[in-house]
């Protein structure tokens, strides 16, 4: 299967769950693409080593938002350790498709990198 | 203008059977290539011309003296006198380079400019005419952005008050983001009679119209190979020969040199002077192919056809509902179209486009400021386009774009 079934998702780009600001974080970072346009900021909020919530504000194209969000979904109740090691092969499990080319392959790891960066011990609010 | 009128402008269906990948097919679709301002398409003529060139000429020019060095330097110089003539310099004026960024870097390092100096670029730039004079400021030279319209066209009155301090203007003659073309040589001149230099970034000019450096008054002139029918890896840089005296090295090494003693180096002339090492020979014999192709059919056909291509364009997505188009009202545009599907990131239209065979680039086009700021938009899907597409691909175009619109977008 391939990115195309990502275009089936049309209404979880439109509304992303986990899309919005919260209330109160521990963390936050910026991700953007530099050629795409792509921008993203997340918002996380922490327990000691493990990540309580996870939520987006910003846009991109179908592929960086709809795994942006799945992501932000998956990595609730996860170890910092556990999200560091995770990687292309994880987003694509979250997302359900096994090939993405190469030219989206940065689009699909935005959110993934971004938060990573978001948990490297920096920016702690 | 009647399609027939159009037609006799430039046989496109002639042209297009010079390029074999325009018979490729796409996701199931005959290849629409309508990313030429990235890089063009390549004839046969530059194709087999290069290999030719592998299998009758190589060696490396202007240094051995056999036989077979002394053809290919031949060629070198022959290539190197067909840019010359092509914008009407002298092929002492010419220097090979591999792209129009590395023209522009070598510039920004080799040019007499010093603290307290003014440098005025625009906000239509293209990276590469913005990051190498930004990089100036590290050495306090002030760098300033000409505004521009909400027709995406240059704040002229700019250029009519630069500052004393001003020692370089620099600007694109066509933007490779609105397809804007900018009246070069009235900013050339304002330019002059501030006493400040001219460089003329024409990467998308140099491929669609006849460039005059004589005519438009450019102290410097970049451009590209790979966008105007040749082969990756080379490029230009026309250095106004009253220039050269004031000029400093760039890269340094083999053959841009005329004697090396460890206490004493003397330089080469431009513009040997700026192609230290082994040069893309290849590169330069091609670019000669291509202008020869370009020739052939006469700059002035290719931008009369740039044009019909251009108007046909707009024309044809202005009545697609729930587009944004960033282009104005004034014509002056060459065949680049930057439009975005409202509610659709610009690589998913692309994303579509390419299902059916479209190609086209979307993003930033390495040209952020202007996007960002100016057009207001997270990047932009674009269309550009070339002698060897036709009227009927728009049209397959526009219809497409009407079904994402609808589909997918939010009209």
């Amino acid at each position: 299967m391939d990115e195309s079934k990502l275009y089936e998702l049309m209404d979880e780009y439109r509304n992303p769950p986990h899309l919005g600001k919260p209330k109160d974080y521990d963390a936050l970072e910026e991700g953007s693409s530099a050629s795409c346009g792509d921008r993203f900021t997340v918002y996380l909020k922490l327990s000691g080593g493990t990540v309580k919530s996870a939520d987006f504000e910003g846009s991109g194209c179908v592929i960086s938002t709809v795994c942006m969000s799945r992501v932000c979904g998956a990595i609730s109740g996860k170890t910092k350790e556990q999200i560091r090691s995770m990687d292309i092969k994880d987003v694509k499990k979250l997302i359900g498709i096994d090939q993405i080319s190469a030219s989206r392959i940065s689009c699909a790891m935005l959110g993934l990198e971004t938060i990573k960066k978001a948990l490297a011990d920096k920016k702690r609010m | 203008m009647s399609m027939e009128r159009r037609g006799k402008l430039l046989d496109a269906a002639q042209i297009r059977k010079d390029f074999p990948i325009l018979s490729k097919k796409v996701n199931g679709h005959p290849l629409v290539y309508f990313d030429s301002a990235a890089t063009s398409q390549k004839p046969r003529q530059v194709i087999d011309g290069i290999r030719y060139f592998y299998e009758n000429l190589n060696a490396n020019p202007l240094r051995s003296i056999h036989k077979l060095a002394e053809e290919a330097t031949i060629a070198y110089n022959a290539a190197r006198d067909k840019v010359a003539k092509f914008i009407n310099a002298d092929p002492d004026e010419i220097v090979f380079v591999r792209n129009t960024t590395e023209a522009i870097n070598l510039a920004s390092y080799a040019l007499p400019l010093k603290k307290g100096d003014r440098v005025v670029s625009s906000y239509l730039e293209h990276h590469s005419n913005i990051l190498p004079w930004l990089r100036l400021k590290d050495i306090g030279v002030t760098v300033d952005f000409v505004d521009v319209d909400d027709e995406y066209e240059l704040d002229m009155e700019h250029y009519r008050s630069l500052p004393n301090d001003t020692r370089l203007v620099t600007v694109s003659h066509e933007s490779n983001v609105s397809g804007t073309v900018n009246d070069v040589r009235e900013i050339a001149a304002l330019a002059h009679e501030a006493g400040a230099m001219v460089l003329i970034d024409a990467a998308q000019s140099a491929p669609h119209m006849k460039i005059d450096v004589k005519d438009i008054g450019a102290d410097l002139l970049a451009f590209s190979g790979h966008k105007m029918l040749g082969p990756f890896g080379i490029g230009v840089l026309y250095v106004n020969k009253t220039l050269h005296e004031h000029m400093k090295p760039f890269l340094t090494g083999g053959e841009m040199i005329e004697s090396v003693r460890l206490n004493d180096v003397k330089y080469q002339k431009i513009p040997r002077f700026y192609e230290a090492g082994t040069q893309d020979v290849e590169g330069a014999y091609g670019l000669g192919l291509a202008i020869d192709y370009l020739n052939r059919i006469g700059m002035g056909n290719v931008e009369a056809y740039d044009k019909a291509l251009t108007e046909h364009l707009f024309d044809s997505v202005r009545s697609v509902k729930g587009l944004d188009v960033y282009g104005g009202k004034s014509g002056k545009y060459g065949p680049i179209l930057s439009f975005n599907v409202k509610g659709l990131h610009s690589h998913d239209v692309a994303y579509f486009l390419d299902k059916k065979g479209f190609a086209l680039r979307s993003g930033f086009h390495c040209a952020q400021p202007f996007i960002e700021d100016k057009l207001k938009a997270n990047g932009t899907a674009r269309a550009s386009l070339y002698i060897y597409n036709t009227l009927a691909e728009i049209d397959r175009f526009a219809a497409e774009i009407k079904n994402i619109a609808r589909k997918y977008g939010r009209i």
